[in-house]
């Protein structure tokens, strides 16, 4: 209690000190304030950045396997698609149903990008082909109109659902509905606008695309008899691990890929995608670690700085204090202390400016601020050990001095 | 009236002190030898550079001696370490400076309080004390004013108060009156001679004889050592 309150008149005493030195003191701290700020802001982007890949992959499911008929080495953690094969069929995806009981759902699909024209005007888009169960797999659903049924597939229809940004940039404001337009030399009539889903992992716009029936697509468009994709849907996440061993292995069957050799076809899981896109996001992490400990040293200078000139200048209190009876211990503790105080006074500050820059900024933009308040506690904790250290120097030379000598300075 | 039962506060035997420094030597004080009974006002004068300084920094053991003994309250302190003897000063020693050495930006009442903590027990009435200290010297209606608020004389006071908080055994002081005019400078000697009247135990140390003369007994330091002819 007694010991509490004597450091607490001593805590009260450095608090005036370094108030009374305002200037100085802001100067001192300014570079850990700005470290620290940068910090919170740094961290929050990532965890905004890693927030919005977590909820694209969600958005396209976290319980989908997409079958890509291509080899596809991973460069620098991205797919890369080398070249296409011949192997995978539209009945692969009844056959993944039929004989893998943990498929909920699967559907084949063919992707092309190329030019869409409506009168006067063209641009190049993704172009999917797919079945309307496709289309309830990967989410893509009206906004107006309607997306193609299984009459339209079966009858092989030229039918259209363009995607939100392909409509407008086609048609402006115009309603597309009932409107014309050609996919490379092919007519179809638009009849759906979809919903809009925004970008994949892999940074493309889901919205600037293109929708056909599967049947029509291959007849009409691409003119192979192969396709580009399965999409199979599981039962959930966590089986996702099994669901694709199992579509493996009854593929390979299927088209007598030799035991041992390469796979001609490639399987992506959504919920490995979700993983490496998170580690990416992380990995932005640990830069920002980093940078923050060379801002926050320099910061430590600037106190160190601030120390050494405020022991030079209270030479004859220090003097006084040990006359008094102040041990050299005490002397240093009350410096490290001050050091500590200040440090944490400007991780606190930056802390705030942080929090204030992050929340600022999400305003202004459109994403939604994630304080990151786990680094904002660690902030202040690391400011205060920082303080703890650069203290021990200026605290050290305090209690070198002889009483002596540091009551007679002038 | 001096106590003549109790060990003396002060009992030094032929101490010296010789100041080393780019390899010359600088003897200073060539062997002292004093005895301070408790309750005596003690005077000890000299030109500059007699060693008054030097004397009063090893009274006050805020420097160590190189021969010698000093016995402080009957107990031997000359080879006391560092912390053994800032334990004695926080517990023994009252000083009073020339330049009043007080906290700018603390107040009258923080000041006094100052020397609290350094004790090895804090009193639970510091501040009761600080207050009665205030009191003492007559300042009990400038609790919470800053140093800069008070004049040189009471500045002075405040810092007698410092000095009486632990209620030290020795009252040390070194030409209290240097930065005063001459009026507060007598207030500051009739308050120091109070002290004593109450039963304090005072050494001070000072070059003018005039203030020396207030003292019971004048001990005059010349070239390192008391002059006999006033040695008590």
């Amino acid at each position: 209690m007694l010991r509490a309150r004597r450091h607490w008149r001593q805590a009260r005493l450095s608090l005036r000190l370094l108030a009374a030195h305002r200037l100085r003191t802001a100067l001192s701290a300014a570079g850990l304030v700005s470290g620290v700020a940068m910090v919170i802001v740094m961290v929050a982007l990532g965890r905004g950045a890693e927030r919005r890949v977590v909820e694209r992959v969600r958005a396209l499911g976290t319980d989908l396997l997409v079958v890509s008929a291509a080899t596809a080495p991973r460069i620098a953690g991205r797919v890369r698609q080398v070249a296409t094969t011949t192997l995978l069929r539209p009945g692969d995806a009844a056959a993944v149903l039929e004989e893998v009981p943990r498929a909920r759902a699967a559907a084949a699909a063919v992707h092309r990008t190329l030019v869409v024209r409506a009168d006067s005007r063209n641009t190049t888009v993704a172009v999917t082909g797919t079945t309307p169960e496709g289309l309830r797999i990967r989410g893509i659903s009206a906004v107006r109109g309607r997306v193609h049924d299984g009459d339209e597939e079966r009858e092989r229809r030229r039918v259209a659902v363009l995607g939100p940004v392909l409509a407008g940039t086609l048609f402006g404001a115009e309603d597309p509905i009932g409107r014309e337009v050609r996919i490379g030399n092919t007519p179809f009539a638009v009849i759906g606008v979809a919903s809009p889903r925004g970008v994949d992992p892999g940074g493309a716009d889901l919205d600037n695309a293109v929708t056909i029936p599967l049947g029509t697509a291959l007849r009409r468009v691409v003119n192979v008899p192969y396709v580009d994709a399965l999409y199979v849907q599981g039962r959930g996440t966590s089986e996702l691990e099994a669901l694709e061993q199992e579509v493996r292995a009854m593929l390979k069957e299927r088209h007598r890929v030799r035991e041992g050799g390469p796979e001609p076809y490639a399987v992506q899981n959504q919920a490995v995608i979700l993983r490496t896109e998170r580690a990416a996001a992380r990995a932005l992490d640990q830069l920002t670690v980093s940078v923050a400990a060379l801002a926050v040293l320099v910061g430590g200078i600037g106190i160190l700085a601030v120390m050494l000139i405020s022991v030079r200048e209270r030479t004859r209190e220090i003097g006084l204090r040990r006359a008094l009876g102040a041990r050299r211990g005490d002397i240093r503790a009350q410096f490290v202390t001050e050091a500590v105080l200040l440090a944490m006074a400007g991780g606190a500050g930056g802390v705030a400016a942080g929090v204030l820059v992050t929340l600022l900024g999400a305003a202004l933009s459109s994403w939604t601020p994630v304080i990151p308040w786990g680094a904002a506690a660690a902030s202040v904790a690391a400011s205060a050990l920082l303080g703890l250290a650069v203290g021990t120097i200026p605290a050290a030379r305090a209690a070198r001095l002889e009483p002596v000598a540091a009551l007679r300075d002038a | 009236m001096p106590d003549r039962n109790s060990p003396p506060v002060i009992a030094v035997r032929n101490l010296q002190r010789t100041y080393r420094k780019d390899g010359g030597e600088t003897p200073v004080l060539l062997g002292i030898t004093l005895e301070v009974r408790r309750g005596e006002f003690v005077a000890i004068t000299g030109a500059s550079g007699s060693g008054k300084s030097t004397l009063l920094n090893l009274l006050g053991l805020l420097d160590q001696p190189d021969g010698g003994t000093y016995l402080l309250d009957g107990a031997d302190v000359s080879q006391a370490d560092d912390d053994a003897r800032s334990l004695l000063r926080s517990r023994h020693i009252g000083f009073v400076f020339q330049q009043f050495h007080l906290m700018e930006r603390a107040t009258a009442l923080d000041n006094v309080m100052l020397p609290l903590q350094y004790v090895a027990e804090e009193p639970p009435d510091g501040e009761a004390r600080a207050r009665a200290a205030l009191e003492t010297v007559g300042l009990g209606h400038r609790l919470t004013h800053l140093p800069g608020e008070l004049s040189g004389g009471e500045q002075q006071r405040v810092a007698i108060a410092r000095a009486l908080i632990n209620d030290p055994s020795l009252l040390l002081a070194d030409e209290p009156t240097g930065n005063l005019d001459a009026r507060s400078g007598a207030e500051v000697m009739t308050l120091l001679r109070s002290l004593k009247a109450a039963g304090r135990t005072i050494v001070l140390v000072t070059h003018n004889p005039d203030l020396a003369a207030q003292a019971d007994r004048v001990l005059m330091l010349r070239d390192g050592r008391l002059d006999p002819r006033d040695a008590g």
